[in-house]
């Protein structure tokens, strides 16, 4: 008997129909449907038990207040924490991600330390009698600082380097007093000083924002004066002059595109429904005589105490402001960008190095800062793995001291900058905050603000243990405000800024850099909802252009073309706007762009 | 897959949002991206084809400059209270209205991904997962448990944070009672540092989307088609205040997404 | 042999069967033992624990699942008795502090928001009428995971979806999908 191929055919048959009549098929079908549901592009969230952590966020100087949602161990969610004196509940999109920053594929995730510490050394022995080994701290006022400070005092050619500040940090912007904000473009409602803060007092005041674009700050602002670039110093004249019953007005008023008729009521406003402040970037002198004009000074300026340090701390280097060290004198130059205020750019630091062969360490989470002009970048942990203070934001009357205590460990090969800059001095570092923290604890002033349960204790009330407990469970110390001794502040003597290049014939358009607050700290993936799935925020290397400038230019809506400015250039890709004054690039503040840019200056496009 | 005979009290979630409030700072964006597993873009995602469950459009009075002036508007799930036009399109019934809570939801694990609802949607609030779900390496780890992350090829939307929602409801279990309306509000509300975004239940007069509901300067958006959003927008602006019945709803681009 | 074909299609069709009744069913699932002897019995009759003595609740209302090694070394740091089941379970997880990796037979898909605190408290649900007699068998079946979907098979055999919807439907809780799932 033969099996034939019909027999097999027949089999198959068979089995075909036979097996529709088992489950087989049919779970193999819904089998594949779930296994579609699970497969292993889809990542699975942990489980585990919910937690609540408490700390504060370090990502800028307003240090809100943090609620983080951890599965066992791990955040997945931060929020505000709602009550908190000085951030009332917020945070900003910046932070409410920031739980992710551990995990950039940016990161650096190693350093040559021990090198970089014997290139140091070796470079100061070889400092010359007028060169110097500095450190640059880019968030001065921190328990850090004082190390750096007290590093510097000891170490040959040592010094201590702070950004310029507004106010140099002993006085405060008390928003809640004022009745009348006029801003020369300071980003007011878009991250400035405490966000918390600002929101809450925003109903009592009126806000006059001066700016040439229509930034998030003038859309809501009870007026915008849409002035000309670079006319901020021309209208705060303007308004002097009124103010004094001065002439001349109209030739500033001509300056700043705006009527004198406008410039008098603003003028008015500001002198009747006081008290009034005056804000802009960098507080220029114009600024600050219009504060002085309007008796702002011991009102909505106001003077700040320092958080207590322990007397053994006050042998440290004086803080020396970058823009005023001599060009060419720094041989040594280690940057602490693990904290950063704000992005200086590069040409502001490169021009105070020696010409030879300067030595630059740079302490960064990735390279993408100043890492790019450094022999050494030694990574630092990020926000929430930082174990560090945040100094009182702008905007903060009283003292405050708040410690970022960390959600998740740092990985292993993070280098800390104040360790490794104590060492150079042969400094303990380690215990520098807890120190500082007892240091408040024995002036006994003030109140401890905890988080768990929102609650306020003055601190005379608190053992030091536990405070020092408290501040590390999220936890913030508020000076006291003596009401009657609302001092006039001392303020750092201002300088004009370098007069802007006025209408070169070369570089026809003005650049204005806006977003500068993500030039600065590292951002979570997910900001690209903000940057790249929507156009809520103009995206790096993005510019937006006035149709009429565009056309004048010779570029279209998505065309790629150069940027030029006195500084280099840069690609971008221009988008077409007619709500952007004609003559102005706005350009988003990538670390790259403020190198280029600055704030704003003069410059050129062109079709690539 | 609804039931008549529902005891108990019934809820109607609403919100009221306050453009005059509005900053556009984006903390509305990405919280409810943290709460609810929604990637970030993958390298070819633009505009059109991201995920934004809630999405903040910069809209204007379409002056040139210096008589410009803007306003941000975010835009979700407007959870149609009548007819809403994504239920009745979808073949797979993957799309549905909670009698209980009034959301809209949608069912990942049912959608085909034909996009008819996408195209139905008159707020452009339903979104295409055009890629597999994907975070750079150890970032899975901060996922939220109570949400699961979607395949590829199916549509998702903002349905209130219901995984706060059964969170809430769970606590509310563990003090021995049912869930009330004010036990839970989502991320974007939660959120929101200028309060501009506000949630309740409709149903109680004295949450603030019932007194938005009842407030003259309040509007929705394309209210003339009948839907009735339970999305209540509120301006002082009159410009505004046009715009939300526009056929261009201030979006600026068309949207063509999916 | 007239019948020959018929006979041939007839014992495909009957291999067919037999594979998809008995063979399938087995083959579908992969079998892993338990990593502890451990008797629901013994717990219950000795040491007189209820079900919600090990699992129990937190205060925001999660359910803690298997209890972690931290509970179960509350009383069983040195043997208690003399069981080898026991002895293995101190020397392989207590004494170096590692935690039983657990096959939960009842775990829930990914898409699942099961809160047990809903059902147990608020409906009164008793853990039998989910669970079976779990907890008062002696020793612990081996853990049979779906080889294709990775579901547990109880998941499969007595946790379907429409077991959930018969009786949320019995009891007229039947509202939306989101209900149930995530």
């Amino acid at each position: 008997m033969n099996t034939t191929r019909r027999d097999l055919f027949k089999f198959v048959g068979g089995s075909v129909v036979g097996a529709l009549f088992t489950p087989a098929p049919w779970r193999l079908i819904t089998d594949s449907a779930l296994w579609s549901e699970n497969w292993p592009g889809i990542p699975r969230p942990a489980r585990g038990e919910i937690r609540t952590k408490f700390t504060n966020c370090a990502l800028c100087p307003a240090g809100c207040a943090v609620r983080a949602r951890l599965v066992g161990d791990q955040p997945v969610a931060l929020m505000g924490v709602s009550g908190h004196p000085l951030s009332h509940g917020t945070l900003c999109p910046f932070g409410l991600t920031a739980h992710h920053l551990p995990y950039l594929p940016t990161r650096l995730k190693q350093g040559p330390a021990k090198e970089a510490a014997e290139a140091v050394s070796a470079a100061i022995a070889k400092c010359g009698p007028s060169e110097q080994a500095a450190v640059l701290d880019l968030r001065p006022g921190r328990t850090a600082s004082w190390t750096y400070r007290r590093a510097m005092a000891s170490v040959k050619h040592g010094l201590y380097l702070a950004p310029p500040s507004p106010l140099g940090g002993s006085a405060a912007f008390d928003l809640q007093e004022a009745k009348t904000v006029l801003s020369f473009g300071a980003p007011l409602l878009d991250g400035w000083g405490t966000p918390g803060n600002v929101i809450a007092a925003r109903e009592n005041f009126r806000l006059i924002q001066a700016e040439p674009l229509e930034s998030r700050t003038a859309s809501l602002a009870d007026l915008w004066l849409p002035i000309r670039p670079g006319s901020e110093e021309a209208l705060a004249q303007a308004i002097a002059n009124v103010l004094a019953n001065r002439e001349p007005v109209a030739p500033f008023a001509a300056l700043t595109g705006l009527t004198e008729q406008q410039i008098t009521s603003v003028a008015e406003e500001l002198a009747h429904n006081g008290p009034a402040l005056v804000l802009d970037g960098g507080q220029t002198p114009a600024a600050m005589e219009l504060n002085r004009q309007l008796g702002s000074l011991g009102r909505t300026i106001v003077a700040r105490r320092e958080t207590p340090v322990p007397e053994s701390w006050k042998k440290a280097a004086p803080v020396t402001n970058l823009a005023s060290v001599p060009d060419g004198s720094i041989r040594v130059l280690l940057i602490d960008e693990s904290a950063v205020d704000g992005y200086l750019s590069w040409s502001t630091i490169a021009r105070k190095l020696v010409r030879d062969n300067p030595l630059v360490v740079t302490f960064a989470w990735s390279r993408q800062g100043y890492g790019r002009y450094a022999q050494f970048v030694l990574p630092t942990a990020v926000y929430p793995e930082v174990f560090d203070d945040i100094p009182p934001a702008i905007d903060s009357v009283a003292a405050a001291f708040r410690i970022a205590a960390p959600l998740v460990a740092p990985p292993a090969g993070m280098v800390n900058p104040s360790e490794f800059i104590a060492g150079l001095a042969g400094l303990p570092a380690a215990d520098a905050l807890r120190q500082r923290a007892d240091a408040i604890h024995k002036a006994g002033r003030g109140t401890l603000f905890t988080y768990a349960g929102a609650k306020s204790a003055a601190l005379r009330d608190v053992k030091p243990d536990n405070f020092w407990k408290a501040l590390n469970e999220g936890g913030c110390w508020l000076d006291a405000v003596d009401e009657k001794r609302r001092e006039l502040p001392i303020l750092p003597d201002t300088e004009a800024p370098g007069a802007t290049e006025s209408s070169d014939e070369d570089l026809p358009l003005v650049a204005i850099t806006c977003e500068t607050r993500a030039a600065a700290a590292p951002l979570s993936p997910l900001m690209s909802k903000l940057y790249q799935e929507s156009n809520l925020r103009l995206a790096a290397n993005h510019a937006v252009l006035n149709p009429v400038t565009a056309r004048a230019c010779g570029v279209a809506e998505g065309a790629r073309a150069i940027l030029q400015t006195r500084c280099g250039s840069a690609q971008i890709e221009i988008s077409l706007d007619s709500g952007v004054p004609p003559g102005v690039v706005k350009v988003a503040a990538g670390a790259g762009m403020i190198d280029l840019c600055g704030a704003s200056t003069p410059a050129k496009v062109v079709a690539a | 897959m609804t039931s008549e005979k529902k005891p108990g009290k019934t809820a109607r979630y609403g919100m009221t949002i306050d453009v005059d409030r509005c900053n556009g700072c984006g903390a509305c964006m990405v919280a409810c991206a943290v709460e609810n597993n929604v990637p970030p873009a993958h390298e070819g995602a633009t505009d059109r084809k991201g995920i934004t469950w809630i999405r903040v459009f910069q809209v204007d009075n379409g002056e040139d400059y210096p008589n410009r002036r803007s306003a941000f508007v975010p835009v979700l799930c407007q959870q149609c209270g009548k007819d809403a036009p994504c239920v009745s399109v979808c073949p797979q019934q993957a799309v549905e209205v909670d009698p209980a809570t009034g959301i809209v939801g949608q069912m990942p694990e049912r959608c085909l991904g034909c996009r008819y609802c996408m195209v139905a949607c008159p707020y452009h609030a339903r979104y295409f997962n055009w890629w597999d779900p994907a975070w750079p390496a150890g970032m899975e780890k901060t996922l939220n448990p109570d949400v699961a992350p979607r395949m590829r090829g199916v549509v998702e939307k903002c349905n209130f944070c219901h995984g706060r929602w059964h969170a809430a409801k769970q606590l509310a279990a563990a003090n021995g009672r049912a869930i009330e309306a004010v036990d839970y509000v989502p991320a974007c509300v939660e959120a929101c540092p200028t309060r501009a975004i506000q949630f309740g239940d409709l149903n109680r007069p004295e949450s603030a989307p019932a007194q938005a509901a009842k407030n003259g300067a309040s509007f929705r958006l394309l209210e003339t088609i009948g839907t009735e959003p339970k999305i209540y927008y509120r301006s002082k602006k009159n410009w505004v205040r046009q715009i939300s019945s526009a056929p261009k709803l201030g979006l600026g681009k068309e949207s063509s997404r999916g | 042999m007239k019948h020959r074909g018929k006979i041939v299609f007839l014992a495909g069709v009957l291999v067919a069967l037999g594979a998809g009744w008995l063979g399938f069913p087995r083959a579908i699932y992969q079998s892993r033992p338990q990593p502890v002897n451990f008797s629901h019995k013994v717990h219950a009759d000795k040491a007189g624990s209820k079900c919600e003595d090990c699992h129990a609740f937190r205060e925001d209302g999660t359910f803690a699942d298997i209890p972690s090694l931290d509970k179960c070394a509350g009383c069983h740091a040195a043997a208690m008795g003399s069981t080898v089941a026991e002895k293995n379970f101190i020397d392989r997880y207590v004494t170096p502090q590692r935690e039983p990796p657990w096959a939960s037979y009842a775990r829930q898909p990914e898409n699942v928001y099961f809160s047990h605190i809903t059902h147990v408290k608020l409906a009164q649900v008793k853990c039998e009428r989910c669970h079976g007699g779990e907890g008062s068998t002696d020793t612990l079946r081996p853990y049979q995971q779906d080889r294709i979907s990775g579901y547990s098979r109880d998941v499969w055999r007595d946790m379907k979806m429409d077991d959930c919807v018969a009786c949320h439907r019995q009891h007229g809780l039947e509202h939306s999908c989101l209900d149930c799932h995530k």
